[in-house]
């Protein structure tokens, strides 16, 4: 008795081990039905918050088809040199966002997969959908396809509506008037000077922004070409002189006391918050500080514009985030994986409408020309950009943390504050990079 | 001839009763030794041949390289941002090394003279820097000497005449950010020393006195020479930390003229990571290495001699 009892205990153990074990599996073949994209990127503060608000809002109307596993890595110099390493050994994510102007150097250290044309069509990509320049951007050299956008940003003209109009500045219409021709900006800083305010603040410590001004500026004089064709920077006395004459124009408002010198990034923002300063030159990415201090109360009636025309034409340095699938080596992603990813890029760029709360212009030009945008402010009064928008040269030497941007900081920066004679830091800068192209 | 046979006749007979002993003595060794010895073959031996060899390719970070010589370094001899780069460190080794070794004596001396709770609470203000990771200690610094709204601003405009960027005075930026590094760093040197002057007997500083040596006396022919051990060693860490130089200069210099303020490390950070040159830095790495190993041995011996006179 005892002992069949004992058994009987023993065979319901066994009984409930098998039927939950057969449970589990079916569970976890559940579970495996719904596929996983895993998704590097970069994107840190109000940007990382405004991404994971889109992957959550992604997960949710995918749920048991697909889901998004996103890990964020350090910015900039560590998050390419992971990606490198990683693909290298056939690891790394399904997807990852980009730097458009890193594209060049991402294709020769072998990190990049091409997406061809057809793998486009099949999720609904098409480049006509895109800025050329901006979709051009994300090629080869070969013409090949290596990234999808999905943003714009660039650098736009902050403005203090109060004091511009002390100054007679503003039109009618909330905007700044008569700011186009150097001339003209340059009158309209020693009038903001003249009613007492520091007329334009700059992080004119920070070399990028040094050249995110520049290459604007340089850009908007025709036939300047940063980079030739055959790989020569600034080539010819005509570039030269072209870009001489963007850091003189730089330099004249320090120079002349429109712009305090030497300013850290944080510093140049609480001096325009603070009400300081006038007018502000900074990057997209800082229309959110503006947007949650005016919520709070907290800051004076502001607007932003695309950077006026100083030259010949209107044009405004441009880079862009955008979706990349790493060529893992001998672990590539599958093709079925690919799908899915790039259905999921084409629904990011169709959902890009909260992303531009970060400040940035929608690559997606549906988006941008949609009704929800064009009540957006201040973005849709400063979106004509991405027309004129021009992007970083293509170069292995040249976006992002790159020794352009180190340049920048050794030879616009000291030239914009009077350190060097912009003729110097222009001929130092030029002779510089070309020494750098191997 | 003789005088080999005489040693070798000898020899064995005073060595070959312990020889049991020896072997395990040997073995025990062994057993301790052998995780470390191998973990250090692995992840140093191995990666610094590894880096030798990679240093005299032509290749990129990742991937095979073809071979080419001494050419990376005839290269990196001829680099302007090399010599650039050795000299900004060894001036920042002048600057730093040294006052922070006697600054972290002079405070040991003074916390060392206070009892009981004062002197774990001074001990611990002096220490608390030394915990703060690199970047808190960048942005301490920037918020306090920030040319618009640092609040140290007034101090340099007193001495400067006007407020002014440090860290984008190419003339000021190695003693800032050597002052920021010493700061920051000398808590542990403070600790090192007052470890040392605890070793000292009190009674040698009480028979001092009562013969009636000054406390300057005391001092020049007591604490001195007993904790000079301490200093060697002191200062042999820090030589070797300064010459890698890296964050602090890296953050500081960031977005300014970088190619001015360049350490040895970021000129190997740049080429390897930046650029995809893995063997061209490599050679870089491969020459910072040998001088900070030439740099320590010499220390080392040159104060060892000078502690034994």
């Amino acid at each position: 008795m005892f002992n069949n009892g004992r058994i009987a205990v023993i065979r319901n153990i066994v009984r409930a081990a098998l039927l939950s074990s057969a449970l589990l599996t079916v569970g976890v073949g559940g579970a495996l039905a719904e596929d996983t994209i895993v998704w590097w990127d970069f994107l840190g503060g109000g940007d990382g918050v405004r991404m994971k608000a889109l992957i959550d809002q992604f997960n949710t109307e995918h749920k048991g088809q697909v889901q998004i596993q996103a890990t964020t890595l350090d910015w900039g110099t560590p998050f390419y040199t992971k990606v490198q390493t990683s693909t290298a050994v056939g690891q790394g994510p399904d997807v990852m966002t980009y730097h458009e102007s890193r594209i060049p150097l991402g294709i020769t250290t072998g990190a990049l997969s091409v997406i061809t044309p057809e793998e486009q069509a099949a999720s609904g990509i098409k480049s006509s959908d895109f800025e050329p320049a901006n979709w051009k951007q994300a090629q080869g050299p070969d013409g090949k396809q290596y990234a999808i956008p999905l943003d714009i940003h660039s650098i736009i003209l902050y403005y203090n509506k109060d004091e511009l109009k002390k100054a007679g500045l503003l039109g009618d219409d909330g905007k700044p008037k008569g700011l186009d021709g150097a001339a003209n900006f340059d009158a309209a800083l020693a009038a903001l000077a003249k009613t007492g305010v520091t007329p334009l603040s700059i992080p004119t410590a920070d070399g990028a922004t040094m050249w995110r001004i520049f290459y604007t500026l340089f850009n908007q004089q025709n036939g300047a070409q940063f980079l030739s064709a055959d790989n020569k920077f600034l080539d010819g006395d005509a570039n030269i002189a072209d870009a001489t004459k963007a850091l003189t124009e730089m330099n004249s408002w320090v120079k002349n006391g429109y712009t305090p010198a030497k300013t850290e990034y944080p510093a140049s923002i609480a001096l325009f918050t603070s009400g300081k300063a006038a007018m502000h030159i900074n990057g997209v990415w800082e229309v959110p500080t503006m947007v949650d201090l005016q919520k709070k109360g907290q800051l004076f009636d502001w607007g932003a514009i695309q950077i006026p025309v100083f030259y010949d034409h209107a044009a405004t340095w441009a880079d862009s985030h955008s979706f990349a699938i790493p060529d893992r080596k001998g672990n590539e992603v599958p093709a079925a994986k690919r799908k899915e990813v790039l259905d999921m890029i084409h629904w990011f760029n169709e959902h890009s409408l909260s992303w531009a709360g970060g400040g940035h212009l929608p690559a997606f030009a549906p988006v941008r020309s949609s009704d929800d945008f064009k009540n957006l402010k201040p973005n849709s009064d400063y979106s004509s950009l991405a027309a004129t928008a021009v992007f970083d040269p293509v170069s292995t030497l040249a976006g992002v943390a790159s020794p352009v941007y180190d340049a920048a900081g050794n030879y616009l920066m000291p030239g914009m504050n009077g350190e060097m004679d912009p003729a110097d830091a222009i001929s130092q800068m030029q002779s510089d990079l070309q020494g750098q192209v191997q | 001839m003789t005088t080999i046979t005489e040693t070798t006749s000898q020899q064995p007979l005073v060595e070959r009763r312990p020889r049991r002993e020896d072997r395990s003595e040997w073995w025990a060794a062994l057993v301790f030794t052998l995780p470390f010895v191998i973990i250090y073959a692995v992840l140093f031996i191995y990666p610094t041949l590894q880096m030798i060899w990679l240093s005299l390719q032509n290749a990129p970070l990742i991937g095979p390289g073809t071979f080419n010589g001494i050419s990376n370094y005839v290269r990196l001899f001829h680099d302007r941002l090399f010599s650039v780069a050795f000299w900004n460190t060894a001036y920042f080794v002048l600057l730093s090394v040294i006052p922070s070794t006697l600054l972290g004596l002079f405070i040991a001396l003074g916390v060392n003279r206070l009892k009981g709770f004062t002197q774990s609470i001074v001990l611990a203000c002096f220490f608390l820097p030394y915990i703060l990771p690199v970047s808190v200690v960048y942005r301490i610094w920037l918020f306090m000497l920030d040319q618009q709204f640092g609040v140290l601003q007034p101090i340099i405009a007193i001495f400067a005449g006007t407020h002014m960027n440090v860290f984008r005075t190419l003339s000021l930026f190695m003693p800032a950010v050597a002052f920021v590094t010493v700061w920051w760093l000398t808590g542990f040197n403070v600790l090192l020393f007052i470890a040392g002057l605890r070793n000292i007997s009190p009674d040698i500083y009480e028979s001092a006195a009562l013969d009636g040596a000054s406390r300057w006396q005391q001092f020049t022919r007591i604490t001195w020479p007993l904790i000079w051990p301490v200093t060697v060693l002191v200062l042999t860490i820090q030589l070797i930390l300064q010459f890698k130089i890296f964050d602090q200069v890296y953050l500081f210099g960031d977005g300014g003229r970088s190619d001015a303020t360049m350490g040895m490390v970021q000129l190997i950070y740049r080429n390897a990571f930046q650029k995809n040159m893995g063997g061209y830095a490599a050679s870089a790495a491969v020459v910072l290495f040998a001088i900070i190993v030439v740099f320590s041995v010499l220390q080392y011996q040159l104060l060892k001699v000078r502690g034994e006179k």
